[in-house]
């Protein structure tokens, strides 16, 4: 057995316990729901953390539907952050109070239209700052028309989100990168800089598919974010790039299938990983990846998960 | 309480035209398993294709046999066609609520559309009244299931959009003699099939001032509420009327009377 305990403190900004983890494994937002959706199939407490679906000030209606297609090693989906908003999340038994019973660290991914929404959520987290391991910031997500990846894309709007929600809030902070930029190391600084104390990426990559028969997009909303093993290539490029960029921690995802494949975001300089479409494909998915790196580390003969953070050779 | 289990392929045959008939062995998920319930079915040897698919359960046996049917539609189900005995797929279930059996003093009448009957077999298997299954089809090559229907005691209607077998035209049609042939009984209505004749059927009944429990569902993704991918609209208050619920966990039946028809 390795030790898998992850440490994502940094020494400007040290959270102590609060930020070490027993693993490195946690789902990535959107694939989880709030959690209770998966705690059948196994305890949420074997989880280095779990992270909850998009927290706005508003309950949101999501996208219109069709809001999923299958492709070649992936998916598309559009489901455009349908949510249940603050009030109902702090307060609804299927959400943060089941999550506080279940002894496992809570992350929450907020979103909002404007930058006072975002403000406004990490605000009321607050009331729950205690019970809560770190807030994720989501700069990122393609598929909402106001908001979202709009903040992820341009520089300046990502230093006036994170650094509002970081005056805003003690807890610590993630944020999540947009892969949809040209280069991704201005914007980890940008992160950094502004107070995040960890970034997140990556989110996913409009694409678009057809239905030859009907010639009709599959989507509703036109394009939607891809998914799955499709896109693990372009994640570890970033995912190093960052790397190179910043020394806050990155947690790394982006079609991460087995425990194989999260070995590759830690050699690219990951802290931590999460498991998004894998956990549709199979809802054991994040134990299988937990024992699998433990099993790579055992026989690659590595006693820490901290020994191979960013030791890609040249 | 849904487990994911290892079903071993016990029979994978092709019933007619275009529909399948596969029995797994998964006895985990047939314990638990009701009428309405569903699968979610990762095809064996599938490789570039990760995601999983949902079928109804159609039926279960105390030996752990459980039976769905599909039509080969895609990808995934002609590659499920292809699975042999012995071949094992991974297993979630069972998912989703069952329907309400009907009550002792009510007679069951079930409306499927095409392999929509597949969903209601168990019901009306199990059910200690005689009912009724209006089946529809575009022609009798879409009947599914009329013998074993038949064998329940259930009076079998049916209609096809071409006339080439039963009563030419919509399922819907099928449904005023039914209700002028029981007068003054008690019925319970169920339905599963294509949206566009779920809607009309809820609607329909809903105007003879009847409910119905509708069996609903879109693209599905992760099968347990966690992605919110295969929603559709069903009333709820608040200022637009309606709310997106999912169709995997929330449903996949809905009363007629709770679904969004704007």
């Amino acid at each position: 057995m390795a030790n898998l305990t992850t440490n994502l403190n940094t020494e400007n900004h040290p959270f102590n316990e609060k930020l070490i983890l027993k693993n490195p494994v946690m789902p990535a937002s959107g694939t989880f729901g709030y959690g209770v959706e998966y705690a059948e199939y196994f305890k949420l407490e074997k989880l280095g953390a779990v992270v909850v679906k998009g927290i706005a000030p508003f309950a949101s209606h999501g996208n219109p539907t069709p809001r999923v297609a299958e492709v070649t090693s992936g998916m598309l989906n559009a489901i455009g952050l349908q949510g249940p908003g603050i009030d109902k999340f702090l307060k609804g038994e299927e959400y943060l109070p089941f999550l506080k019973q279940q002894n496992c660290p809570i992350i929450v991914n907020i979103w909002g239209k404007t930058v006072e929404d975002y403000v406004e959520v990490a605000e009321r987290l607050n009331e729950e700052a205690d019970a809560l391991t770190a807030i994720e910031i989501n700069i990122s997500c393609p598929n909402v028309k106001e908001g979202g990846v709009a903040f992820g894309t341009d520089e300046k709007l990502a230093y006036t989100v994170i650094s509002k929600v970081r005056a805003a809030t003690n807890i610590p902070l993630i944020t999540k990168l947009s892969p949809n930029v040209t280069k991704i190391a201005p914007f980890a600084q940008v992160a950094e800089d502004a107070g995040s104390n960890m970034i997140s990426l990556i989110n996913t990559i409009p694409g678009m598919a057809i239905d030859i028969k009907t010639r009709k997009p599959k989507i509703a909303n036109l394009t939607g974010g891809l998914s799955g093993p499709a896109i693990k290539p372009i994640a570890v490029r970033m995912v190093n790039e960052a790397y190179n960029a910043v020394k806050i921690p990155i947690i790394g995802m982006g079609g991460i299938m087995t425990g194989d494949d999260a070995i590759e975001f830690f050699l690219a300089g990951a802290s931590a990983i999460g498991v998004g479409t894998a956990i549709f494909a199979d809802p054991m998915a994040p134990i299988n990846i937990i024992d699998g790196i433990d099993k790579f580390l055992d026989s690659e003969g590595f006693g820490n998960i901290s020994d191979i953070i960013g030791q890609m050779g040249k | 309480m849904s487990v994911r289990q290892n079903g071993e392929i016990i029979n994978n045959n092709l019933l007619y035209n275009d529909y399948y008939k596969v029995d797994f062995y998964a006895p985990e998920i047939t314990k638990n398993a009701k009428a309405g319930q569903f699968i979610h079915l990762k095809i064996a040897k599938l490789e570039d294709r990760i995601l999983r698919r949902p079928f109804s359960i159609c039926n279960v046996s105390n030996d752990g046999t459980l039976t769905i049917l599909y039509k080969v539609v895609g990808k995934g189900t002609e590659h499920l066609s292809k699975l042999k005995k012995c071949d094992v797929c991974d297993i979630m279930g069972p998912l989703g609520n069952p329907y309400s059996p009907p009550l002792d003093d009510e007679i069951p009448v079930v409306i499927a559309g095409g392999y929509g009957a597949a969903s209601t077999y168990l019901l009306l298997h199990n059910s200690q009244q005689k009912g009724y299954l209006l089946l529809g089809g575009r022609s009798k090559d879409d009947l599914i299931l009329v013998d074993e229907y038949k064998k329940t005691g259930s009076t079998v209607l049916t209609s096809t959009n071409d006339g080439s077998y039963g009563h030419k035209g919509l399922v819907t049609e099928l449904i005023p003699d039914v209700l002028a042939k029981n007068k003054g009984k008690k019925l319970r209505f169920y339905a599963c099939g294509p949206m566009g004749m779920l809607m009309a059927v809820g609607q329909q009944l809903l105007k003879e001032g009847f409910d119905a429990e509708l069996s609903l569902d879109h693209l599905m993704c992760c099968g347990v509420g966690a992605c919110f991918a295969c929603v559709i609209k069903v009333k709820a208050n608040n200022e637009d009327g309606w709310r997106y619920a999912r169709t995997c966990s929330e449903g996949p039946i809905f009363k007629a009377s709770e679904v969004y028809y704007g």
